[in-house]
């Protein structure tokens, strides 16, 4: 079609915090914008657009990203906000440069549920007649997700504590997101209900921080003087809202962001050689895991624990709401341009999954390629 | 941040804000009816042309979005489909007898007997008598009821037309060093200070680390003058939500002497027409300060007053 391909060009950081009592959200997000451009011999005057996800509602202001321009590098640029997890920002500008118009976009996704009340922030999104006055809301969404998994496919409460103290202790060696003392899986098991069946750690944790990817067209990528990790495929669809009418013990949107993203790349399936997927549960995240493909349905635990599976530790121990899923593109792609020690077989291929509303409503699926 | 600060303690004072929203919800005519009906003890559903029901009734099928039919009274009985427990209460999802879909509602029960196909009944509230699905106190376990009927709504009450509603959120939002010290540096020694911008001697207000033009590092700390010069104004003779003071008065986007950014802040008034001639872009205004011990917040400065000849 002559469209340009699009590559993960860098990616930066803050660490990821229960909170940053000691930062706003402009200190943050203009702290991720000013590393982004290390090593890449860019500078924000290259940059074409700026493209930036965060929740009004968590943020406590309207239009919050207007307060936000100067910290986001956008003065006096094309600026667009997109109310999802940055995995769809990143959706967006792969979209714009593809079509020619621009050749170098900033996606930014940041978070501060430290700053509100994360329990409200649910119940706003759920029904105001039926479901709201009744209690229902985040928490009670996972919990029937998984109390009707479990049931269905003799899953033990230990081997979910199993998965949970796994993704813990790979986000510790990871080094990006701050954990005071790292859960085993007794700990998971002992800790207070969230939503029966379901303990606290079952349940991805609210962290704050934000992160920054600077993605352009292969011209730009070629000159970095490294291997361009390529987007080649982008898939995304969602659920009803309606929590009761969606399927029964499977995630049908992950399935068809799947095969949307996979038949843009030309694959033949979701055989990917790093994984970093968001589940707002460790239910969610084996649901997320048979809806790309990965396993078949109710065996998404057998690989869970596979070490190509969220070597950065995924979303369970830091949930960074409406960045989460950009963070795993910002893994994903480092883990795919990072040389390997010598003799040892270099990633090539990844799968990277963003999660946005209650009970994981919406799904959105990048392939990447080196 | 740019260079993250490592050592901050996490338990530095916030700025504690409350957003109260006002609605005016409006449900519709299958969700008013069922509303309506709620002192009635009736549950509404809504019958589809492929003759299939929903309860609670909506205007739209989630499924496909297919407009119903015909409103219908749905059975008290059913049977439980999934369940959890979150803060110690019992949430379930309950398809009642004859209809397609399942609700969540509320479980009186205690979660270890409950089992997935179990059969259910509403228990009606003996407190709540309004227009409230909680009306349905919750559902109780009901092993031998008889399997209820899908029934034609006889006389339906008048739905619901807008519905008042209140949502509070509330925040506490991190200061950061720039904000926090503006604030400490008002509070203590009731002076506005800012930070000089990237490449210039005027400082930026409110103070931050990276220059919003340049997006490079702003320059050292410097104390403003509580005097400046009007840019921009509007006098204010309307009654809106969210206003702290009786209209009218002037808004104003104040340039403080020695800063380079406005300042929105207010000036009294005593009257429009005078205010007309007085107030405008180019105007001298001083800062009144209120009296007694200062918060560290804007509102310490009470207000602007035009500085006379």
């Amino acid at each position: 079609m002559g469209l340009s391909k699009v590559a993960v060009l860098a990616s930066a950081q803050t660490e990821l915090r229960p909170a940053w009592r000691d930062a706003q959200h402009i200190d943050l997000i203009s702290s991720v914008v000013a590393n982004v451009f290390k090593g890449t011999g860019l500078t924000l005057d290259d940059v074409d657009f700026v493209i930036d996800s965060g929740s009004d509602v968590l943020d406590g202001r309207s239009i919050s990203n207007c307060g936000f321009l100067g910290a986001l590098g956008a003065h006096h640029k094309e600026e667009a906000r997109v109310e999802e997890d940055g995995l769809w920002g990143a959706l967006y500008g792969v979209n714009k440069i593809r079509s020619g118009a621009s050749s170098i976009g900033l996606i930014v996704a940041y978070s501060k549920p430290s700053e509100s009340d994360i329990d409200l922030y649910w119940s706003a999104m759920v029904e105001p007649f039926y479901q709201r006055p009744v209690g229902f809301g985040q928490k009670a969404a996972l919990g029937i997700q998984a109390q009707r998994y479990l049931a269905a496919h003799g899953i033990t409460d230990e081997a979910l504590a199993a998965i949970v103290a796994k993704r813990w202790a790979d986000a510790a060696a990871n080094g990006k997101v701050a954990i005071d003392t790292l859960p085993d899986a007794a700990a998971v098991l002992a800790g207070d209900e969230a939503a029966w069946p379901l303990t606290d750690l079952m349940i991805s944790r609210p962290l704050d921080g934000a992160v920054a990817v600077l993605i352009c067209n292969e011209d730009v990528a070629r000159r970095t003087g490294r291997p361009p990790v390529f987007i080649t495929g982008m898939g995304t669809s969602l659920e009803t809202h309606n929590f009761a009418d969606r399927s029964i013990n499977r995630l049908d949107s992950v399935a068809a962001a799947t095969r949307m993203a996979l038949g843009k790349a030309g694959w033949d399936k979701a055989a990917a050689e790093v994984v970093e997927t968001s589940g707002s549960s460790v239910v969610g995240e084996l649901l997320a895991l048979e809806g790309l493909g990965l396993a078949a349905t109710g065996r998404g635990a057998e690989i869970a624990l596979d070490p190509a599976v969220n070597a950065s530790g995924g979303a369970l121990p830091a949930d960074p709401i409406m960045a989460t899923g950009l963070v795993r593109l910002a893994e994903a792609a480092k883990r795919l341009s990072t040389p390997v020690a010598a003799g040892a077989k270099a990633p090539a291929t990844a799968l990277v999954h963003g999660t946005g509303g209650v009970a994981m409503q919406t799904n959105c699926v990048f392939t990447l390629e080196v | 941040m740019f260079y993250a600060p490592e050592t901050a303690p996490i338990d530095l004072p916030t700025f504690k804000s409350t957003i109260s929203l006002p609605y005016t919800l409006t449900p519709g005519k299958s969700a008013g009816t069922f509303l309506a009906e709620m002192p009635n003890r009736r549950i509404v559903g809504t019958r589809f042309a492929d003759g299939a029901v929903i309860a609670p009734g909506q205007d739209f099928s989630p499924v496909d979005g297919e407009e119903p039919v015909a409103l219908v009274q749905a059975p008290e009985t059913g049977e439980l489909t999934a369940f959890t427990r979150t803060g110690g209460v019992v949430l379930g999802l309950v398809r009642l007898d004859g209809c397609r879909n399942a609700f969540v509602h509320k479980i009186l029960a205690d979660i270890y007997t409950l089992a997935v196909g179990q059969r259910v009944a509403a228990r009606w509230s003996t407190s709540e008598q309004g227009t409230s699905i909680t009306a349905i106190e919750g559902f109780v376990p009901a092993p031998d009821a008889p399997v209820g009927n899908v029934l034609p709504l006889d006389t339906p009450a008048e739905p619901l037309g807008v519905i008042n509603y209140a949502m509070a959120l509330h925040y506490d939002h991190a200061y950061g060093p720039y904000y926090g010290r503006m604030f400490d540096e008002i509070r203590q020694n009731g002076v506005v200070m800012g930070v000089r911008g990237s490449n210039a001697d005027e400082a930026l207000l409110p103070p931050r680390e990276i220059d919003d033009i340049t997006h490079k590092r702003t320059g050292t700390w410097k104390a403003c003058a509580d005097t400046g010069t009007i840019r921009a104004c509007s006098l204010i003779n309307m009654e809106v939500y969210g206003q702290t003071r009786p209209v009218p008065y002037a808004y104003a986007e104040i340039v403080l002497d020695g800063a380079s950014t406005k300042m929105i802040h207010i000036i009294e008034i005593d009257d429009l027409e005078t205010a007309k001639q007085t107030i405008k872009p180019g105007t001298r205004v001083r800062a009144v300060w209120t009296q007694g011990e200062r918060k560290g917040a804007v509102s310490d400065i009470e207000r602007f007053e035009v500085i006379g000849e």
